[in-house]
């Protein structure tokens, strides 16, 4: 199962997202939860903390250019996410350090 | 004054903007256009305007320039100050809302007229005008070249981990390519219930708290029933924070 959590700022997106992702490791699921935000606060509602989740590393970062040796999904998510209560495991997609002028 | 408000979703920056921009208008008798530079807007509830559906003519700028060194320009002949009066929508006291319209169908084909809004209101006239802006929520625009156009860049923070986290993250950026710059950035604490939020803000971002803006449940009413604060409680304890923070304002970017 696949589900995108998406809507207005400070609707409730990420506390919505945190507490799907927990209930459904609960109940015995394998969960992955994914913070697309450029803003990433998926840590935070978690329950990982704040240091934890500044610490991450972003998915784009850590696949790089390399395309001949990309590491698969699990690999990824294995090695640059972190551990969530409950057994969810938190990976982060982007976060912004450099931006670019344009994109709204 | 050219100013914009950035911050985490949710932080309560569209509020405070417009109840800012109508406040301005009153004290003064230059124009204020209030920009909505957020493909989701919801400046038009805040500062009563009814809701537009306004979207640039990308044709309104125009790339100039040698091979290596090309820039995006207003159109040669065309009045910035003509374009906002075309495009913007009048609200109360005068207000002029700018958006930059919502973000339907693909991002390639709605590029050029976001890109000739930025262009627009970087080309603005320097003075004669008061530009406010409420950009949207989270890190990307702010430092995408989209509060070039403000001599101050005001963070609305909540006293809270995810909100002042999202503002530390703002302050750290701010020194990047096409970011304001550290000194050209200050802090406000919004929602406020302790008297300590302040100075926690302040001490957790490292930027300037200029000021601060109570929690104040007629916010909430005034959001719910889709009436600017200023029309729905203009006696409320956060319509007197905002006053007091133009005051403030209006000092540090005259």
């Amino acid at each position: 199962m696949k589900i995108a959590v998406v809507g207005k700022g400070g609707s409730g997106k990420t506390t919505t997202s945190a507490i799907l992702a927990r209930t459904l490791a609960r109940s015995g699921r394998s969960v992955v939860a994914l913070d697309c935000d450029s803003n990433p606060n998926l840590g935070l509602s978690l329950g990982i903390g704040m240091d934890a989740t500044e610490a991450l590393v972003s998915l784009r970062d850590a696949v790089g250019d390399e395309v001949e040796h990309a590491r698969t999904w699990d690999e990824i998510v294995l090695r640059f996410g972190a551990d969530a209560p409950d057994g969810v495991r938190l990976a982060m997609v982007s976060k912004i350090e450099d931006p670019d002028l344009g994109c709204p | 004054m050219r100013v914009a408000f950035i911050g985490k979703g949710g932080a309560g920056k569209s509020v405070i903007v417009g109840t800012f921009c109508r406040l301005l208008a009153r004290s003064d008798h230059s124009p204020v256009v209030a920009i909505d530079s957020d493909t989701m807007p919801g400046l038009a509830y805040s500062l009563g305007v009814p809701s537009t559906e306004t979207m640039l003519d990308p044709d309104i700028v125009e790339e100039v320039g040698e091979e290596d060194d090309r820039t995006w320009v207003l159109r040669e002949g065309l009045d910035p100050a003509g374009v906002v009066e075309r495009y913007a929508v009048e609200g109360p006291d005068g207000v002029r809302l700018l958006q930059l319209g919502k973000l339907r169908g693909h991002a390639r084909a709605i590029g050029p007229s976001f890109r000739a809004f930025r262009i627009l209101v970087q080309r603005l006239p320097e003075t004669g005008w008061h530009l406010v802006g409420d950009l949207p929520g989270g890190t990307r625009q702010p430092f995408s070249g989209w509060a070039g156009f403000a001599d101050l860049v005001v963070v609305v923070a909540e006293a809270t981990p995810s909100s002042m986290l999202a503002a530390r993250r703002l302050a750290r950026l701010a020194g990047t390519r096409h970011g304001p710059g550290e000194d050209r950035m200050v802090a406000i604490a919004n929602k406020v219930d302790d008297a300590a939020d302040g100075d926690r803000l302040q001490q957790f971002c490292g930027l300037r708290v200029i000021g601060t803006v109570p929690a104040d449940p007629s916010v909430r009413a005034a959001e719910r029933s889709g009436v600017a604060l200023l029309d729905a409680s203009p006696d409320s304890p956060a319509v007197e924070a905002v006053t007091s923070l133009l005051h403030t304002i209006t000092a540090e970017a005259p």
